[in-house]
């Protein structure tokens, strides 16, 4: 799939400017929201309020330690480990604090499991939120128009989008994130890994298992 | 305020677009974006949510605007309701500012060494036990409203019926001090989308004040 031109939009419409060359990424001049965005910190830098280092901290914290890695690592653990899953199902932020993953957008994690009579699937349709210490930050798609205002309406014509067919027989839960709760899929373990390790495991699952566009 | 942000169930947006191995920042202004909104909230030059500023943005800028832009509008805005920026002393800067924002000499290395400890260890579960009005079982009707503050209520549960499946815990209301319990409520898709939905059901958290 690509994004150009597909979604409506603007962080897709961005993308077509971009791969139209009318913005390109450095030989260009400097957008007006870079420009602003640089002006913001630059001010706050020489005003000596904050230091780039901080903000170094949090970009570094989201593009190389926190990531839907953990999360993988949450749901290998509940394949293997029995009491494990039922201590995820049953107290969702203390069990994967048990692995040591939990901080901002995790303070209340609930775990919703597939079986083979039910498949659930996250949203957000007033803004984006998302399960960040077990999934990292969420991609555009999660955050795009397309996706707050069909996922509760039409939730298999999205998975469908994704390459996605839940049987009908098998009953659609969709979870709103409205308020305090972020929600985390539990996948159903694939067939034929019976003689994997939680490592092993973990390299199976994916972002969109877990927020369950893909089953 | 029932604003362009309570998209659920609107048309009219095309198909949803998964971009392969996708970067978690875009650009390094999202990056920035994102590390100042935690940075200025965490040593208090700003305040607040920044929700309702999201929120607040005229409908055709919040339509035209991506993501991080919205954010950034946000960061900015709470920056300057706490009299930390100017709007104008910005202005004047973004006007002869390049991509590239000023590096500080100094270092925060409290700061650096707290941050990892707020985004990525665990903490204790939130939310706290409060009396709810209703049980779990409980049939429910989200009311009919139009309020104007910043709210957690999509339009389109509204009036509908449906059934408590849990009770999340108790949080404050936006704006409100005191806890208040927030009930998990299970709806059928026909309730909501009438008969030619798609089966199946969908929950959503409500604080207990819009429920009857």
């Amino acid at each position: 799939m690509t994004t150009t031109g597909e979604g409506h939009d603007a962080d897709d419409a961005r993308d077509a400017h971009d791969l139209d060359g009318t913005r390109g990424h450095h030989a260009a001049p400097p957008s007006a929201i870079e420009r602003r965005v640089a002006a913001i910190e630059s001010l706050l830098v020489e005003k000596g309020l904050i230091t780039s280092d901080a903000v170094d901290a949090v970009v570094a914290a989201y593009e190389h330690d926190i990531g839907p890695l953990n999360g993988a690592r949450v749901v290998a653990r509940a394949w293997v480990d029995d009491d494990y899953r039922r201590r995820l199902l049953a107290d969702g932020t203390a069990a994967i604090g048990e692995l040591g993953y939990g901080g901002a957008e995790g303070e209340h994690l609930v775990v919703v499991e597939n079986t083979p009579e039910v498949h659930n699937l996250v949203v957000c349709t007033l803004c984006s939120c998302y399960p960040w210490p077990v999934l990292g930050l969420p991609p555009r798609w999660y955050k795009s128009f397309a996706y707050r205002a069909r996922a509760v309406r039409e939730p298999r014509a999205v998975m469908a989008e994704f390459g996605t067919t839940v049987p009908d027989d098998v009953e659609v839960r969709v979870w709103d994130s409205s308020a305090e709760v972020r929600y985390l899929v539990l996948p159903l373990r694939p067939p034929g890994t019976a003689g994997m390790g939680e490592a092993e495991l973990a390299g199976l699952v994916t972002r969109d298992h877990m927020i369950g566009v893909v089953r | 305020m029932d604003g362009i942000h309570d998209m659920g169930g609107m048309h009219g947006f095309g198909p949803v677009a998964p971009e392969p191995d996708e970067p978690v920042f875009h650009a390094p202004w999202e990056g920035r974006t994102f590390g100042m909104m935690l940075v200025t909230g965490a040593v208090g030059l700003r305040s607040g949510s920044l929700r309702p500023r999201i929120e607040a943005l005229p409908p055709a800028v919040y339509l035209a605007s991506s993501y991080y832009e919205r954010w950034a509008a946000a960061v900015e805005a709470s920056l300057v309701d706490e009299g930390t920026l100017a709007v104008d002393e910005i202005e004047a800067r973004a006007a002869t500012s390049g991509a590239e924002p000023t590096r500080s000499e100094g270092t925060s290395p409290e700061l650096v060494a707290a941050i990892p400890r707020f985004l990525d260890s665990p903490q204790p579960t939130s939310g706290v036990p409060v009396a709810s009005a209703f049980a779990v079982g409980d049939r429910v009707t989200v009311r009919r409203m139009a309020p104007e503050g910043h709210h957690r209520c999509p339009r389109y549960v509204r009036g509908a019926t449906g059934t408590v499946t849990h009770i999340a815990g108790g949080w404050p209301h936006p704006g409100d001090d005191t806890p208040e319990a927030v009930c998990t409520v299970r709806f059928t898709m026909s309730d909501l989308w009438g008969a030619d939905a798609e089966p199946g059901d969908l929950h959503v958290d409500l604080w207990e004040r819009y429920l009857a």
